[in-house]
């Protein structure tokens, strides 16, 4: 293996930002943005009168305050807008207290059920939210309120950062991964799913034994899938069901949590990694109208 | 107005050795709440609850399962660290099976002068758990004799029992003050004020009690916000509790036996004092590893709830511990479907992830505000 390729960084996904071009936030009433500053991964999302006007997606750094700042300059980056001419930020995630530019904190679990109802309908009554480092099941109801969730005890097994670690023992890029794993006739055991470490132990002897890649990606899919779908079958699951989060777009794991569930998960019109910050941005235009009232 | 029982809190271990110079007494190490107090007090003996440090440890690996429960492994590491090398005795009423680990292994590999393995009823709910009991306990008085070289009279139980009974009497009070629409304390002030009363002189802390009652109905806090519960196994993570009512929500009552579980009952003082002892022992509010074939904890807790007029409650037990782990559903379901009221689960270890679980009490608190964002 030469230099270059060892120094690859295979779990390095593709940060992202977009602006609407058939908006223009001149000629609108109010608008909000939400901030979602996660363990792996910051987005930001700015809505006018509650639609999608511009958003950044990038790796959060170790600075939870610079993550949410370097995210909103990317977002707006471009735009002619600026922060001041934004009426009310929702901070979420992990790292929801430390956005400087926050007027208030909302927990992701109430911004990723919001930000499902956005981007897949108010059908969506159970939401499977797949982030950095923790899963969250949550069942909501018509509007996006959170009624009832569960979340996975402390550890990585079945988050994105235990992706990325599989990512790089395989040298197979975190895009690639999930095509990948579909690649084999027929599905093996799944690895043992209860933690990173011990999976990634597993898979080196796997990879020892002969087995090729795909078979043992489809392996580590396959026992993510499974964890979850614990989480889900725990919290009780009830129709139509969505996936959020950046997981949301691995078709290894999406494709064996439909399977075991026999239920069909939507697929999004929009980046599921944002529904955070869209839920938020949400909360924050209903934050404004709020205020309009109260005065 | 609680620096008295923060101080006994956090200084422990400085208290109790202070204690014996001061008075040239024994100090006993208890394990689990099913001990009684009141015949070592009756013989001038300060007992003193061992409970852990919530620090990271290693040192009990070598000695109890990994897979026994964080705070019976934390309890072994403070006797291995020396925490509590003032101790003259340790003992234990039987209870559940990972406490008991943490007591024979103190006791074989941190040697003290007084050893005592008291054998406690499990089936308490049947009519002959206390003559069991009571035969039990003659015993262990006995044994008690013989170490100290000092008979234990009837007189001196009787005594023992008072300065326990004052102590249940007082908490109770505190703790009515609880039901309160604004209650005068925090949960945090409460859960200190309880733990530190198992680690001092009870008599010193009945005097701080009465102090404190003079003081508090006229004490005045912020809004409670929600009115929480807080119920499962061992707890003394004054952390967690901070964090959940630094969130704007007040936990009103408990159900631990760190908690009400320790204090709720008091000896019945006519009759036979032993006898009355073992019938404490065996009606008192159960440990669920002693609460069979009836699960009658299940009905006590939905009293509080309604009692203490509680929002929502914080089900937590100690990874691991599986007689609370069985509980569980049966009290999630009381609590949802016959009151009303919502719960969060949670599973503790010797230090929890403050983080991950403030967001999840932080979204329990969400849907209890129900407020209209939609």
């Amino acid at each position: 293996m030469s230099n270059a390729e060892s120094n690859k960084e295979y779990w390095r996904w593709t940060e992202s930002r977009y602006t609407n071009p058939d908006l223009n936030w001149k000629d609108v009433d109010i608008i909000s943005a939400g901030v979602d500053v996660g363990s792996v991964s910051t987005q930001a999302v700015i809505m006018v009168d509650g639609k999608i006007y511009c958003y950044s997606s990038m790796r959060t750094g170790s600075d939870s305050p610079d993550s949410a700042n370097n995210a909103m300059d990317w977002a707006l980056d471009g735009t002619g807008l600026s922060l001041d001419k934004i009426q009310y930020i929702v901070g979420t995630g992990y790292g929801r207290v430390n956005v400087s530019f926050a007027k208030r904190a909302i927990t992701e679990i109430a911004c990723h059920a919001r930000g499902a109802n956005f981007i897949y309908g108010p059908e969506i009554r159970t939401v499977l939210d797949m982030g950095g480092q923790d899963c969250k099941a949550i069942r909501c109801d018509q509007r996006g309120k959170v009624t009832a969730f569960l979340m996975n005890d402390k550890c990585a097994a079945g988050t994105g950062r235990g992706m990325e670690v599989f990512a790089d023992l395989l040298q197979v890029h975190i895009n690639d991964v999930g095509k990948m794993s579909l690649e084999v006739e027929e599905e093996p055991e799944p690895v043992s799913s209860t933690c990173v470490v011990f999976a990634k132990s597993e898979a080196v002897g796997l990879l020892r034994k002969g087995w090729p890649k795909e078979k043992v990606l489809a392996a580590y899919c396959s026992a993510m899938a499974h964890r979850v779908v614990t989480l889900l079958l725990r919290l009780g699951i009830e129709e139509k069901f969505a996936i959020t989060g950046g997981i949301a777009k691995n078709i290894g794991v999406v494709k064996r949590i439909e399977d075991e569930l026999k239920l069909k998960a939507p697929e999004p019109s929009i980046d599921p990694q944002l529904a955070g910050a869209i839920g938020a941005a949400l909360f924050a235009k209903a934050l404004v109208e709020k205020e309009r009232k109260k005065s | 107005m609680f620096e008295q029982f923060k101080d006994w809190y956090e200084n422990r271990h400085e208290y109790a050795k202070k204690w014996k110079e001061r008075t040239g007494g024994k100090v006993i190490g208890t394990f689990c709440t099913y001990v009684p107090e009141e015949i070592l007090y009756a013989a001038d003996i300060l007992p003193v609850r061992i409970l852990g440090s919530h620090e990271p440890q290693d040192v009990s690996e070598p000695h109890i399962f990994a897979m026994f429960c964080p705070f019976c492994r934390d309890c072994l590491a403070q006797g291995l660290k020396g925490r509590f090398d003032y101790l003259d005795g340790i003992t234990i009423a039987q209870s559940c099976l990972h406490i008991r680990q943490t007591f024979t292994s103190w006791d074989l590999h941190i040697p003290v002068d007084f050893t005592y393995y008291l054998t406690h009823p499990m089936h308490i709910q049947s009519p002959r758990a206390i003559p069991y009991l009571t035969e039990e306990l003659k015993e262990f008085k006995k044994a008690v004799e013989e170490w100290t070289g000092k008979e234990i009279t009837e007189e001196d139980l009787k005594r023992g029992i008072e300065i326990m009974n004052t102590n249940r009497r007082l908490l109770q009070q505190v703790y009515e003050l609880r039901k309160q629409p604004n209650p005068p304390l925090t949960g945090l002030e409460a859960m200190i004020m309880v733990v530190s009363s198992q680690m001092v002189d009870k008599r010193e802390h009945n005097k701080a009690l009465v102090e404190l009652l003079e003081k508090l109905p006229s004490r005045s806090l912020d809004e409670p916000g929600e009115r929480l519960m807080i119920l499962g196994s061992e707890d003394d993570d004054t952390k967690f509790i901070a964090m959940v009512e630094d969130l704007g929500s007040r936990i009103v009552i408990d159900e631990h036996c760190t908690g009400t579980r320790y204090f709720y009952e008091e000896v019945n003082t006519n009759g036979d004092a032993l006898a009355s002892i073992a019938e404490r022992y065996v009606k008192r509010i159960p440990c669920p590893s002693k609460d069979w074939p009836e699960r009658t904890r299940v009905d006590h807790i939905v009293k509080l709830a309604k009692e203490y007029d509680i929002q929502g409650a914080i089900v937590m037990q100690m990874k691991f511990c599986d007689p609370h782990e069985l509980d569980t559903p049966a009290i999630k379901k009381a609590l949802e479907n016959d009151v009303g009221v919502p719960t969060i689960f949670l599973e503790f270890d010797v230090t929890v992830p403050i983080g991950q679980f403030k967001t999840r009490v932080e979204a329990f608190l969400e849907i209890l505000r129900e407020e209209d964002l939609f």
